[in-house]
């Protein structure tokens, strides 16, 4: 009954996306005012929804294929159970993400049906071919996912991961070809052919091709994609943290302690490459416009981006507390150390990355090599040193570089809604009368460019590296408990999955107003009074609301798909006594 | 007991330690760095941070709940989340969304006459004006009737043409440098040492005695056209974009151009331009 009303939902969802596309060939259709929230607000609202449904449904079944095959290869039936009930959770979130994808269009056919209209006639073959085809496979496949599990076991169990790996390659196609329309709208094609000018180009001799092949779709490929994997890791960090709370017994405790913490790993492991991903977006940005560069970092947008400092280092803080407090229920922790040249390489390098990226900025080859130099320096050295901090000593240290490289991080020229007409002298005049707070001082003033930011990002992936290896010794020589671990470590994996969706929220925000008062940057004007850019008091409620909703229904679907299923569970839990934590 | 005994003296030297720590930032920030007093206020606060999160590191292990007590936990630890990002999102400082709506006004309004959709929206609103106004004049005229309907009459043939002509004289050089405000070439360039923090385009304090005005317009219409000295870099990057002859009108340029061409402060080393197409 249950699998009747998801499909149900999901050819609902691709009935909306067909009648919208139908709709918007109509020759007049007209807008309407929706109430309340305004139609820029319901459109933003219902878009981010269905992209974080989305990124949900496309980022899960990366790591949950990748665990059924370490269940499978190592024999460990916590990894098959872990890629069972994550499955189960995605199946139904499949379904909310063609409702609200099919709402989305809907809304933005009722609100904005010129832009509509101009978009699809654009994307003809994707809205109405490409995308609801590879929706309609990645149904098929995903219910046959499900449903084939029990039945593809012992020797066909290649044949159920294939599925699965079947599953994921459409995933990623269907991401792909969406982000076409998405990238085109931020950066549509930059040089038109023969001279002539991008509208002309655009509305006459370009191909489907020239429009999807933009500057900005393959950052955001590779940035949605390493995104989705993020946040689908934190999602499962969230569900281990769910059940956790619910379980009766310490077998589920350590079994839900133990999956927690591999979402963690998962949303951690992949956020390590999320800034250089973000960073490849932002760069593509800028170089298609060089205006955009400014209005994002030091305009209209710069608080923005402020605030985003402010999550990452949360982020960052939470999950190596997370980690913390996995390691501290180690048995034997006291006697693993590592070298006293890992802690000072560590402790120098916001500053001497800085220095480097300062004098040869990123793409140099020096901006590549000396940082090599200066870890390879400390890594041939800590052969010949033999001096050792101890694990406490040495996660101190980490967290204190945590906090200072945020801090390089949140160091802007000014605490000002916009710098762009700053003077030279850092005098506290502002073109638009806006409060001034101040501006560092010029010899100061390399801490608020990118290069620090640089510098700081690195400084924060770096630590969580060497947490994660300490970690890693830790569990080699200790002895773990899994079902132990401090009860605050549930709430700090509830509290990364929130952030996780919350910067999701706001870095969405930035990219889609980035285009000003553009609907397809350069090409489309937005002429309706909702144009300009929303200030980040009144949009962090936006976040916030969206989070929330989205809360509320991931938190509903883990409740209904694995608490009233449990009983049905029949895999076998690890047991929560003491384990040789090296012996797994 | 115990436990809780120690985690308040964790508690105390750590929050020593953390308003020592946050003292010698304040002191060093204000007296050796000379940051403005905000920034000190962010070091500060980062102290108290770091003095939460310390504190944290050595906290006693947390007793579980569940049942009703771990839900009322739970949406209370989202409540409170939820207010500190968007006290945390509200506290920095907020650009005012009327600055921007009255620069799109000005150039977006006129790109919107210009669509079909605008030319048949501005007609239909002049006809329903043009409907009440008669109107209103015809129930005059039948309430006062002789000279005084000949007076009214008089009256309403005059100003309802078009609008007044966009720049006289001295106004297109006010109107450029509302251009030059529009297009946000300050995000770029400099003139009065203001304008763009970073390198991305030329000082143009003196560009009016280094270009003529038809060269100006040959960069703005064509970027590759000319090439500042000293960024042969940003120029083969293609830093300045090619886009403000769709964006902008013939007028709009000319304006623009009259007003560059006014900027003629030999003080200010302005780099020359080299003529690259």
């Amino acid at each position: 009954m249950g699998g009747v009303l998801k499909i149900v939902l999901v050819v609902a969802g691709l009935l909306f996306v067909g009648t919208a596309v139908a709709y918007a060939q109509l020759p007049e259709p007209r807008a309407h005012e929706f109430p309340y929230l305004g139609n820029r607000g319901a459109v933003w609202i219902v878009a981010q929804l269905h992209i974080l449904f989305a990124a949900f449904i496309l980022g899960a079944p990366i790591f949950v294929v990748v665990s059924e095959i370490l269940g499978w290869k190592n024999q460990d039936v916590r990894y098959e159970r872990l890629a069972k009930e994550v499955t189960k959770v995605t199946v139904i979130l499949y379904s909310m993400t063609a409702l609200t994808g099919g709402l989305f269009i809907f809304v933005l056919l009722a609100t904005y049906p010129q832009l509509t209209a101009w978009l699809i006639n654009h994307f003809f073959a994707v809205f109405a071919v490409m995308y609801p085809l590879l929706f309609i496979f990645e149904t098929i496949v995903l219910y046959l996912y499900w449903y084939t599990w029990e039945a593809l076991q012992g020797p066909k169990k290649l044949r159920h991961i294939a599925l699965g790996v079947l599953l994921n390659i459409i995933g990623l196609a269907t991401l792909i070809v969406i982000d076409g329309p998405t990238a085109f709208m931020n950066t549509p094609a930059k040089f038109a052919e023969g001279g002539m000018d991008l509208r002309t180009f655009i509305e006459t001799t370009a191909t489907l091709w020239d429009k999807m092949n933009n500057y900005s779709w393959w950052p955001l490929n590779i940035h949605r994609t390493v995104g989705n994997v993020v946040f689908g890791g934190f999602i499962t960090g969230l569900i281990g943290a769910y059940l956790y709370l619910a379980a009766k017994n310490d077998e589920e405790r350590a079994f839900y302690d133990w999956f927690g913490f591999v979402g963690n790993l998962i949303g951690v492991g992949a956020l390590l490459a999320l800034p250089f991903a973000g960073y490849l977006l932002a760069y593509e940005l800028c170089d298609y416009d060089a205006s955009i560069c400014p209005y994002m970092m030091a305009d209209q947008l710069s608080m923005f981006f402020e605030m985003q400092g402010a999550m990452v280092g949360l982020i960052f803080l939470a999950s190596n507390y997370y980690i913390w407090l996995s390691m501290k229920r180690i048995e034997g922790l006291e006697q693993i150390r590592m070298r006293t040249t890992t802690l000072v390489l560590m402790a120098s390098i916001p500053v001497v990355f800085m220095l480097i990226w300062t004098k040869f900025p990123i793409p140099d080859k020096f901006a590549l090599i000396l940082p090599a130099l200066w870890v390879a320096l400390f890594l041939i050295a800590g052969r010949f040193l033999k001096w050792t901090v101890g694990a406490q000593t040495l996660v101190k240290v980490a967290f204190l570089m945590v906090i200072i490289g945020n801090a390089i991080w949140m160091t802007p020229h000014a605490f000002v809604a916009t710098q762009a007409l700053a003077p030279d002298d850092g005098s506290l005049s502002l073109p638009h009368g806006e409060l001034s707070l101040g501006f560092v001082t010029i010899s100061w003033g390399d801490l608020a460019l990118m290069p620090a930011k640089n510098a700081a990002a690195f400084t924060l992936v770096f630590v969580t590296v060497v947490n994660y290896i300490l970690y890693n010794r830790a569990l080699r020589r200790g002895r773990i408990v899994w079902g132990k671990i401090d009860f605050a470590a549930q709430f700090v994996l509830v509290f990364l999955a929130f952030s996780a969706i919350w910067t999701m929220t706001l870095m969405g925000a930035v990219r889609e107003l980035t285009r000003k008062y553009f609907h397809v940057f350069n090409l489309q004007y937005d002429f309706t009074p909702e144009s300009f850019t929303p200030t980040l008091a009144y949009s962090s409620w936006v976040f916030t609301g969206v989070t929330l909703t989205f809360y509320i229904i991931i938190s509903f679907a883990i409740v209904l798909t694995l608490r009233t299923g449990k009983e049905k569970a029949h895999a076998e839990a690890p047991k929560g006594m003491p384990a040789v934590a090296g012996a797994e | 007991m115990e436990a809780q005994r120690s985690f308040i003296g964790v508690i105390v030297k750590r929050g020593f330690q953390g308003i020592v720590a946050a003292v010698v930032l304040w002191l060093v920030t204000r007296y050796l760095f000379h940051f403005p007093p905000v920034f000190q206020v962010m070091f500060v606060l980062y102290a108290f941070l770091g003095t939460g999160v310390f504190i944290l590191l050595d906290a006693p292990s947390l007793s579980p709940v569940s049942g009703f007590k771990a839900v009322a936990l739970l949406v209370g630890f989202y409540v409170v989340i939820s207010l500190v990002f968007i006290a945390g999102a509200s506290a920095l400082p907020q650009y005012d969304p009327m600055v921007e709506k009255g620069k799109i006004e000005k150039i977006v309004k006129p790109k919107l006459a210009a669509t079909e959709k605008g030319k048949i929206d501005e007609l239909r609103k002049r006809t329903e004006e043009l409907d009440a106004e008669s109107q209103a004049i015809l129930k005059r005229l039948e309430a006062l009737g002789g000279e005084k309907a000949k007076k009214i009459e008089a009256s309403i043939g005059g100003p309802t043409a078009g609008a007044a002509p966009r720049a006289v004289g001295g106004n297109l050089v006010a109107l450029g440098k509302e251009q030059y405000d529009l297009q946000e070439c300050y995000n770029c360039h400099k003139i009065g040492g203001k304008g763009s923090v970073k390198k991305r385009g030329p000082v143009l304090d003196n560009i009016g005695n280094l270009m003529k005005p038809e060269e100006m317009k040959e960069k703005l219409l064509n970027p590759r056209a000319w090439m500042a000295e000293g960024f042969e870099k940003e120029y083969n990057k293609k830093l300045m974009p090619d886009k403000y002859k769709e964006l902008m009108s013939d007028q709009e340029i000319d304006e623009l151009v009259a007003f560059l061409s006014t900027l003629k402060d030999t003080s200010v080393q302005t780099p020359k331009p080299i003529k690259k197409l």
